[in-house]
């Protein structure tokens, strides 16, 4: 079934769910579960851009979201969101079906279950991406930008298909699996970060995108470990303004993830990996080229009271693990693309202050060395990026 | 009178020291299950077991996180931080990735919702349960 067949089986059926939600009577189970939340950040940077001409101070930094669930039946459930994100030049904050899915529970038990889920399909990579978008839910103002790009954020967030997900429970552990294929949403982002500018032609999804996810914990959740892999190709059909000729990317993104929770502590680290291949793009630099982006972070985090929370967390990537200095590509370039562009190490530390269990106010510090995790939509001039730049962060959240 | 003034003080120290009440796991009285593991009570209130062994839905009420027996129940019942439950519940009601207990106000209304729902599991301080609701013992 194409993914546009089934979104129009599943939309209609999660708007009449919204619609239906006041009319459903309370204490029943086949009511409709309403959530939603909102963040809106404020950022101030040295230099460079980041969500906005930052340099001034930015608001254009704004998610919002609506969700709604019920159970369909016993063993089916279904659940949809929509979500508005204004990140400066990146995301305009137009208002996209985050997610809208039917979980089937085909069997629970002590030992065991096992379900299929069908639909829009948050993919579940790292310990993070799955709820990203959600500020109450994240380890910091944003997800961690070495491993979680924001600049490619819609290419691993979701996918348009079908997945299976299993578990076994047990005193020493639970143990999940989750298998998914689908197709996977790209956009113009996507496109300025894999081809390295916005072109006329058709940038688009080449086939099913693979996922899938090992999960171990420790039953009272102290310790958490996953390995987890998304498996995507595009290909290029050229405009007839465009230089480039037509082509394809290839990558596979893997995260090691691990973290553990020792009394008010939080320990977190994860490692990503992704080869990238090019093929075709005849006539540009992108012909048969090679990388493999490398990235990796460590955070610890303090429950100083039940309302306030303190981190620290160092991090740094890398666009190819072959050129971690970046010094080759500057060379290949003649200067045109400098040697700080292909790397980024951060320093952070932020506080959180739950001011209730609806309102949550964040702020944090970053200090930057170099820029890969900049977009280059919002500073198209590699050379005129400032290698050693400081960010500030503050940000409001709502939920109800 | 002072013998009076004693009991009063007595009383108000007891009032004072007591803990939030012992949280108590209590489920609707067609629940067969008599006692429960404290894994099967983890998997339960962190929606991974959606069936009761004769087939009916689990069906999870919770207290808002902020409720002194909230944090009672999940450190003392279950071993976890209630911080730590909060994050499966986000992650499944923000990702649609699974169930999320239904939030009750008040102890009389987990009380009454418990009584009337089949399958029904939820937690009230010791001495509570009644009618249609039922103690069930961690072990």
């Amino acid at each position: 079934m194409s993914s546009s067949r089934i979104f129009r089986v599943l939309l209609p059926g999660l708007a009449l769910m919204c619609c239906c939600s006041s009319l459903v009577s309370a204490g029943g189970f086949d009511e409709v579960e309403v959530h939603g939340f909102a963040t809106q950040g404020f950022i101030k940077t040295s230099a460079n851009s980041f969500f906005g001409d930052s340099e001034d101070g930015s608001f254009e930094f704004t998610e919002l979201g609506v969700n709604a669930s019920m159970d369909a039946t016993e063993d089916i459930r279904l659940s949809g969101q929509l979500l508005s994100r204004r990140a400066g030049e990146m995301y305009s904050g137009t208002p996209s079906i985050d997610f809208a899915l039917a979980d089937f529970t085909v069997r629970s038990t002590e030992n065991d279950n096992f379900g299929i889920m069908l639909g829009r399909i948050k993919n579940p990579l790292g310990l993070f991406n799955e709820t990203r978008d959600v500020a109450f839910t994240r380890p910091g103002f944003l997800v961690p930008q070495v491993v979680y790009y924001d600049k490619v954020r819609n290419l691993i967030l979701s996918a348009d298909g079908l997945a299976a997900r299993m578990s076994t429970f047990s005193e020493l552990a639970n143990v999940s699996l989750y298998l998914a294929a689908g197709q996977p949403l790209t956009d113009e982002n996507v496109e300025y970060v894999y081809l390295g500018s916005g072109y006329e032609g058709d940038f688009s999804p080449d086939g099913l995108s693979y996922i899938g996810r090992v999960l171990v914990e420790k039953p009272d959740g102290t310790v958490r470990a996953s390995l987890s892999i998304a498996s995507t190709s595009m290909k290029f059909e050229r405009g007839a303004s465009d230089p480039i000729g037509n082509g394809g990317v290839s990558l596979v993104y893997g995260i090691g993830s691990l973290q553990c929770v020792v009394n008010d502590w939080t320990f977190t680290s994860e490692y990503m990996q992704e080869p990238i291949e090019w093929r075709g793009f005849v006539g540009s630099p992108l012909a048969g080229k090679e990388a493999t982006g490398e990235s990796y972070y460590f955070q610890a985090a303090w429950q100083a009271r039940t309302d306030v929370e303190v981190m620290i967390r160092y991090g740094e990537g890398y666009a190819d693990r072959a050129d971690h200095s970046g010094v080759r590509i500057e060379q290949a370039t003649g200067g045109a693309i400098p040697a700080h562009t292909q790397y980024s190490k951060i320093a952070t530390a932020g506080i959180r202050w739950d001011v209730s269990s609806q309102l949550m106010v964040r702020a944090e510090y970053q200090r930057h060395n170099g820029t890969l995790i900049l977009s280059n939509r919002e500073n198209p001039v590699p050379a005129a990026t400032v290698p050693d730049w400081d960010m500030f962060a503050l940000s409001v959240s709502y939920r109800f | 009178m002072i013998r009076y003034f004693r009991s009063l003080s007595l009383l108000l120290i007891a009032v004072l020291v007591a803990p939030a009440g012992a949280a108590q796991i209590v489920v609707h009285h067609d629940v067969a299950r008599q006692a429960l593991t404290l894994n099967v009570a983890r998997l339960i209130f962190t929606m991974r077991l959606l069936h009761w062994p004769d087939g009916t839905r689990v069906r999870v009420f919770v207290l808002p996180d902020a409720d002194p027996l909230h944090q009672e129940f999940a450190k003392r019942s279950l071993d976890l931080y209630p911080r730590q439950l909060r994050r499966v519940w986000d992650r499944h009601l923000f990702s649609g990735a699974g169930a999320i207990p239904v939030e009750v106000s008040s102890v009389e209304e987990m009380l009454r919702r418990v009584a009337e729902t089949p399958g029904a599991v939820g937690y009230l301080p010791d001495g509570l349960a009644r009618g249609e609701v039922r103690v069930v013992n961690v072990q």
